[in-house]
C-alpha cells in the first residue's frame, strides 16, 4: 500500500461535512467563551492570542490528519510507538516541573504537553495492535498482549503523574476492546478490577479523611490492610480461599464452568486489591479531598467542594438564556476557578445559559454520531477501530466534563477539547477529527 | 466478514445508545439545575457578588418645646472587612496593623477577621469612629483593598445628661430584642435601640430607614464597582413639653445641691404638661454611642437608671398641712382669724407632740406661714382625719399620677378609712401627724408637682404628659401625641381656693418660703422638711407661679433627698426654676452688651491693637 496515498476524487464528497460543521460550532462558541473567561485577567490578550495561535495550529492538525492516509499509523505503528515513548520519556528528562508534575515542555514562545498527542497516538498503536490479532481476538492473550504493549505507555504518564491524562485514555481503550470484539467476560474482569481497586481506594481514603472512624477495630484492621504486609498477605489469603470456595459450591451446584475462570477472577481480585494499595500510596491529600467532595458534596463548601459549588452556582444563574458574553458575574469576578479550563462549561452555562450548554451537549452528540457512521463504512477493519477508539475518547471527553459540572463524576481536571483553552489539547483533538476524516474519506466504495 | 460487520453494528449501536442515554440524562440535569433551580442559584450568584454595606440612618432627633435638640445625630465612621482575601497570612497583617489604631487587641480583631473570612460578608470591624481616628484609617485602607470605611451617622445628645431620665439611651441588639424584631424591620446584628425613655418609647417613630452601599465584589473581596447607593431615610422628630431652661435650671440646681441627690418636676397647671422633670443622679447617655475600645467597652458602663421624680417615695411633711388646711376650710368650722397659741408643745393626752419652734398666738396664715405645727395639730384634732382623708382622695393621693414613664409609684394614702381596711386601729397621734404630712403617707416628687398644679388650677388633677408631637422627615405630617387630661376635679369650695392661695403667697412672701420670693411674680409655696429616722431629714418645696393679676401657669416640685431644710435645700432650686420659666433674675434678657459682640470683632481691635 502507498504510504502516502492522496485523497482522490471519487465522485463523492470527501469530507463529512457535519462532523466538520459540529467541529467549528463547538470551536466558535469556545473561542467565544475563553474570551468572556479571561476577559478579567491581566494578562488577557495574551491568552485570547495563543489561543487563536492554537486554532491555527488546530486547524492544521486537522486538515494533516485528514490529508493523510490513516492506513500509514496501521503499517508504521512501532514508529508511531517510538515516538510516544520519545515524548514521554523526553518530558520526563526537560520537562517543566509545573504544579507539582513534570508534563510540559517549554520553548521560548509555546508550551506543549506531549501526553495530548501521546492519547491519540496510542489509540492508533493500540488499534493496530488489536488489528494484527485477527482470529485470535477473544482470547486472553489478546488482552495480556494489549497490557504489556501499554504499560510502559501508563507507567511513564504515571512518572509524571498525569492522573487525568489516564483517566480518558483508560476508558478509551475500554471502548475500543469492546468494540473489536473482545470477550465480554475479559472486559468484565477489567471492569472487576477497575471496581475493586476504586473500592478499596475510596473506602479507605474515606477513612483517612475521618481518623474517628479508625477507633471501631473492623475498620482498622481494614484501612492496615494498606499498610501492614501480614494483613495483606491473610487478606489475600482469604480470597483465594473464597475463589476455591466458589469453584466448590458450583461444582456441587453441578454448574460445570471452566475452573481457570476462577483463577482468573481470583487473580483479578487480588490484583484490584494490590493496584488499590498502589493507588493509596500514591495519592496526594488534594485528590483524597476530591474525593470526598465527589462521595459528599456539601461536606465543605468553602474548601474543596467549592469549585463544584461555584461553577454550579454559575450555570443555574444562567438560567435559560444566559446573561449574555461577558457578563458573567461568576465568572467574570472569578467565583469559577479555571474558568478557562477545566470548568470552562460553567461560563458556557452562565452567559449562554441552558441554550449554550445543551448546544455544547448536541454538537458533542452530534459528532459522536458521525463517528460512529465514519466507522460503519469504514472501507477496514483499522479504519473502523480508529474510530472506535476516537469515539471513546470523545464521549469520556464529554461524560467528564459535563459530569463533572452536574455532579456524577468526580472533579478531573480535564478540558473540554475545541471549548477550552489549551493548545495541545486543541491540536491532538483536531488531529484525531482529522484521523475520523481521513476514514471517511476513504470509506466503502459502493 | 459480513458476520463480523454485523457483529459490529451490534456493539455499535450499544455505544451509540449508551452516548444518547448519557446526553438525555446530562440534558434533564442540565435544565433541571438551568432552569428548576435557576432562581435559586442566582441568588447564590447574587450573595456572592455583592457586599452590602447598610448605612445606618440618622434616628429623629428629639425637641424640647422651645425649640432646642437636645437628642440629634453626628456623623460617625465604621471600619468593615469585606471578607474577600482569606488568606491566614493576610489577615494577621491586618489585624496586626489595624488594632493599634482602633485600639482594639490584636487577637480580637484577628478572631473577628477570621470570623468575617469563615462567613464570605462584609463584617463591621469598628463602629462609631470619630472623624479624627479615621483619618489614618483611610490611609490604610488603600493598603488593604479588603477593607471599607463608611460614613454613618451616630446617636449625640449634645446636652449630655439632659433629660437623662426621660430621653433613656440607646442599646445594642440583644437576644430579647430580636424575639420582636428582625431583618424585615430594618434590624441588623448591630443595630442600635431605644432601651429606656424616649428612645424605646418612640423606638419606631425614630428609627429611620437604613441605606446601605451595594458593591460589587470580586472573590478576593475587591470592590469592583458601586451597584447601588441606597440613601437612607431619618426617622421623625419627636417634639417634648419640656422648657429648655426650667429643665436645665432643675438639673443645674439638684447637681449644686447639698447631696447631689433628689428630684424637680414642673408642670404647667393650664394643660397638665410637663416643663421639667429632673432626677438627680442623672446619667450621660452619650457613653452608650461612644466608639467602645479596649479600655473602655460599653458593655461594662453602669448608669444611674432609677428616676427618683417618679420612683422615690417619701412623706410630703409640711406641704400636707395644704391638704390639712384645705379640709379644715371646706369644713366650715375654721376660723381663720382664730389665733392658737403655740406653746412650742401639744399635749394630746397619751403623748406630748413637739413643734419646730415656738410661735405663739398665730391665726391661719400665720401658721401656714410659719409652718407652725400646733396650729395644725390642733385643727387637725378638731376637724378630724376622716376629712383630711377625703381631701386627700380628692387630689388622688396615694394614685399613680399616670404619666408615661415606667415604674412609677403610687405612693401611699394615710387616713382611718385605710387602716379600717387593714384591720388596725387609728389613734389620735396618727391624726396628729398625718395633719403634718408625717406618718405612713408616702408620695413622689411628681405626685407633688401634680398636687401642686391641681391647687393652682383650682382643683384640675391633670396626668402629666411630656410628649406634644411627632414630625415625620419625610412626609412632613405631624402627629399630635400629647393633649391636656383631667384625671379628677378636687371640686372645693372656691372660697377654699381663695383663702389657700392667700395663706400660700404670705408663704412666700412672710414665711419659710421667702426664698422663692421673685419681684414681678405671684408666687405661692410652701416647704416640707421629712423627718427620716435614718438620716438627715429631707427638704421639700411645693410652689406655682403666675404672672401679677393672673391664673398660676407653672407649678414646681423640688425634693432633696437628705437635704435637711425644705427652705435652704429645695427652695433655690424652684426659684431658680420659676426665674427660668418667666426669664426673670438670672435669666433675664440681657441687653445685648459689647461683650456679646466682642467675638465677632477682629482680633486686632478686642487686644487694642498693637
Amino acid at each position: 500500500m502507498a504510504a502516502f496515498k492522496t485523497v482522490s476524487a471519487s465522485g463523492r464528497s470527501r469530507m463529512d461535512y457535519i462532523l466538520l460543521g459540529a467541529m467549528i460550532g463547538l470551536v466558535i462558541i469556545g473561542a467565544l467563551c475563553v474570551m468572556s473567561a479571561v476577559n478579567s485577567f491581566s494578562l488577557a490578550n495574551g491568552v485570547v492570542r495563543t489561543h487563536l495561535v492554537a486554532l491555527v495550529l488546530g486547524s492544521a492538525a486537522f486538515v494533516a490528519g485528514w490529508s493523510f492516509n490513516y492506513q500509514i499509523y496501521d503499517e508504521q505503528w512501532k514508529a508511531v510507538y517510538g515516538v510516544i515513548l520519545a515524548l514521554l520519556v523526553g518530558v520526563l528528562l526537560f520537562g517543566s516541573y509545573q504544579r507539582g508534575s513534570r508534563s510540559w515542555f517549554v520553548f521560548p514562545f509555546f508550551s506543549m504537553q506531549p501526553s495530548e498527542i501521546c492519547r491519540v497516538c496510542t489509540i492508533l498503536v493500540a488499534a493496530a495492535f488489536l488489528d494484527r490479532r485477527g482470529r485470535r481476538i477473544r482470547d486472553a492473550s489478546t488482552l495480556f498482549g494489549l497490557g504489556c504493549l501499554l504499560a510502559p505507555v501508563f507507567g511513564l504518564i504515571m512518572m509524571q503523574p498525569d492522573f487525568s491524562s489516564v483517566v480518558v485514555t483508560f476508558p478509551a481503550l475500554l471502548v475500543l476492546l469492546y468494540c473489536t470484539g473482545v470477550n465480554v467476560f475479559y472486559l468484565g474482569l477489567i471492569g472487576l478490577f477497575a471496581g475493586v481497586t476504586g473500592f478499596f481506594t475510596i473506602t479507605w481514603t474515606y477513612i483517612y479523611l475521618h481518623p474517628e472512624l479508625a477507633d471501631y477495630w473492623l475498620v482498622h484492621a481494614f484501612y492496615e490492610l494498606a499498610h501492614n504486609p501480614w494483613y495483606m498477605a491473610g487478606f489475600s489469603a482469604l480470597i483465594t480461599l473464597a475463589g476455591y470456595g466458589a469453584w466448590w459450591f458450583f461444582k456441587q451446584l453441578r454448574i460445570f464452568l471452566p475452573s481457570f475462570y476462577f483463577v482468573l477472577a481470583t487473580l483479578v481480585v487480588l490484583a484490584g486489591l494490590f493496584g488499590g494499595i498502589f493507588v493509596d500510596h500514591q495519592m496526594k491529600h488534594h485528590q483524597r479531598k476530591r474525593i470526598e467532595t465527589f462521595l459528599a458534596p456539601k461536606s465543605d463548601p468553602k474548601g474543596a467542594g467549592y469549585n463544584v459549588l461555584q461553577a454550579q452556582i454559575a450555570m443555574g444563574a444562567g438560567g435559560v438564556f444566559g446573561k449574555g458574553l461577558f457578563s458573567g458575574t461568576q465568572s467574570r469576578l472569578g467565583f469559577v476557578p479555571e474558568r478557562h479550563t477545566d470548568f470552562i462549561l460553567a461560563v458556557v452555562g452562565e452567559e449562554l445559559g441552558l441554550w449554550g450548554t445543551l448546544s455544547v451537549l448536541g454538537l458533542y452528540l452530534l459528532i459522536l454520531w458521525r463517528i460512529i457512521v465514519v466507522a460503519y463504512s469504514s472501507s477496514d477493519r483499522y479504519g473502523y477501530l480508529v474510530c472506535a477508539g476516537i469515539f471513546g475518547m470523545f464521549f469520556t471527553y464529554m461524560l467528564v466534563n459535563f459530569g463533572m459540572l452536574i455532579g456524577i463524576v468526580p472533579v478531573a481536571g480535564i478540558p473540554l477539547p475545541f471549548i477550552s483553552y489549551g493548545g495541545s489539547n486543541l491540536v491532538a483533538s483536531s488531529l484525531a477529527l482529522g484521523v475520523v476524516q481521513s476514514v471517511y474519506a476513504r470509506r466503502i466504495k459502493a | 466478514m459480513a458476520v463480523t460487520k454485523i457483529f459490529f453494528n451490534a456493539r455499535l449501536k450499544v455505544m451509540m445508545a449508551l452516548a444518547a442515554a448519557a446526553g438525555a440524562v446530562i440534558a434533564l440535569r442540565l435544565v433541571d439545575i438551568q432552569v428548576l433551580r435557576h432562581n435559586a442559584y442566582l441568588q447564590m450568584a447574587e450573595r456572592n457578588r455583592t457586599q452590602v454595606l447598610y448605612q445606618t440612618a440618622p434616628r429623629g432627633r428629639v425637641f424640647t418645646a422651645d425649640g432646642v435638640a437636645v437628642a440629634s445625630n453626628e456623623p460617625a465612621f465604621s471600619l468593615y472587612y469585606l471578607g474577600g482575601n482569606k488568606d491566614p497570612e493576610y489577615l494577621e497583617r491586618l489585624a496586626h496593623d489595624f488594632a493599634p489604631r482602633l485600639r482594639l487587641p490584636a487577637p480580637l480583631m484577628l478572631e473577628k477577621l477570621q470570623l468575617g473570612a469563615k462567613s464570605g460578608k462584609a463584617t463591621l470591624l469598628a463602629e462609631n469612629l470619630s472623624t479624627k481616628s479615621t483619618v489614618a484609617l483611610q490611609e490604610l485602607q488603600l493598603y488593604y483593598p479588603g477593607i471599607y470605611l463608611i460614613e454613618e451617622t451616630k446617636r449625640s445628645y449634645p446636652y449630655g445628661g439632659f433629660a437623662s431620665h426621660l430621653l433613656g439611651y440607646l442599646g445594642s441588639m440583644d437576644d430579647r430584642a430580636w424575639r420582636t424584631r428582625d431583618l424585615k424591620m430594618g434590624y441588623r446584628l448591630n443595630s442600635k435601640l431605644g432601651k429606656n425613655g424616649i428612645e424605646k418609647k418612640f423606638e419606631k417613630e425614630l428609627k429611620g430607614k437604613d441605606g446601605g452601599v451595594y458593591l460589587e465584589v470580586d472573590y478576593r473581596g475587591r470592590v469592583k464597582s458601586i451597584i447601588e447607593d441606597k440613601k437612607w431615610a431619618a426617622g421623625s422628630d419627636v417634639y417634648l413639653t419640656l422648657n429648655f431652661a426650667v429643665q436645665k435650671a432643675a438639673e443645674e440646681g439638684l447637681k449644686t445641691s447639698k447631696t447631689g441627690r433628689g428630684a424637680a418636676v414642673a408642670l404647667d397647671t393650664r394643660t397638665g404638661a410637663l416643663l421639667a422633670l429632673a432626677s438627680a443622679p442623672a446619667f450621660d447617655p452619650n457613653i452608650f454611642v461612644a466608639y467602645s475600645d479596649e479600655e473602655n467597652p460599653n458593655q461594662s458602663k453602669k448608669i444611674n437608671e432609677y428616676n427618683l421624680a417618679v420612683q422615690g417615695i417619701y412623706p410630703p411633711a409640711s406641704t400636707f398641712k395644704i391638704i390639712t388646711a384645705a379640709a379644715a376650710l371646706e369644713d366650715g368650722h375654721l376660723d381663720v382669724d382664730r389665733k392658737i397659741n403655740c406653746p412650742g408643745h401639744y399635749d394630746s393626752g397619751p403623748r406630748v407632740f413637739k413643734c419646730w419652734g415656738t410661735h405663739g398666738p398665730v391665726d391661719f396664715f400665720d401658721g401656714m406661714s410659719n409652718s407652725c405645727d400646733v396650729y395644725f395639730y390642733t385643727v387637725a384634732s378638731q376637724i378630724g382625719a376622716a376629712s383630711i382623708e377625703r381631701v386627700q382622695r380628692l387630689f388622688m393621693f396615694g394614685r399613680q399620677t399616670g404619666i408615661d414613664l415606667p415604674g412609677e409609684k403610687a405612693g401611699n394614702l394615710y387616713g382611718p378609712t385605710r387602716r379600717a381596711r387593714n384591720k388596725t386601729y387609728w389613734f389620735i397621734g396618727d391624726t396628729l401627724n398625718l395633719s403634718i404630712g408625717q406618718g405612713e403617707l408616702l408620695v413622689t416628687p411628681l405626685k407633688m408637682a401634680q398636687f401642686g398644679a391641681a391647687v393652682a388650677s383650682r382643683g384640675n388633677v391633670y396626668r402629666p404628659y411630656y410628649v406634644d408631637k411627632i414630625v415625620s422627615n419625610q412626609t412632613g405630617k405631624t402627629e399630635q401625641v400629647g393633649k391636656t387630661e383631667i384625671l379628677q376635679k378636687a371640686d372645693l369650695k372656691p372660697e377654699t381656693y381663695d383663702l389657700l392661695f392667700k395663706a400660700l403667697k404670705y408663704t412666700v412672701d412672710n414665711g419659710t418660703a421667702r426664698r422663692v420670693k421673685i419681684k414681678g411674680l405671684d408666687v405661692y409655696g410652701k416647704t416640707g422638711t421629712a423627718q427620716n429616722p435614718h438620716g438627715p431629714d429631707h427638704g421639700w418645696f411645693m410652689a406655682f407661679a403666675g404672672l401679677p393679676g393672673e391664673e398660676p401657669s407653672i407649678a414646681v416640685a423640688v425634693f432633696v433627698e437628705f437635704g435637711e431644710g425644705g427652705s435652704s435645700a429645695a427652695g433655690p432650686i424652684a426659684r431658680s426654676m420659676l426665674e427660668a420659666y418667666f426669664g426673670l433674675g438670672a435669666y433675664a434678657p440681657k441687653p445685648r452688651a459689647a461683650e456679646d459682640y466682642k467675638e465677632l470683632l477682629p482680633e486686632e481691635h478686642s487686644h487694642g491693637g498693637v
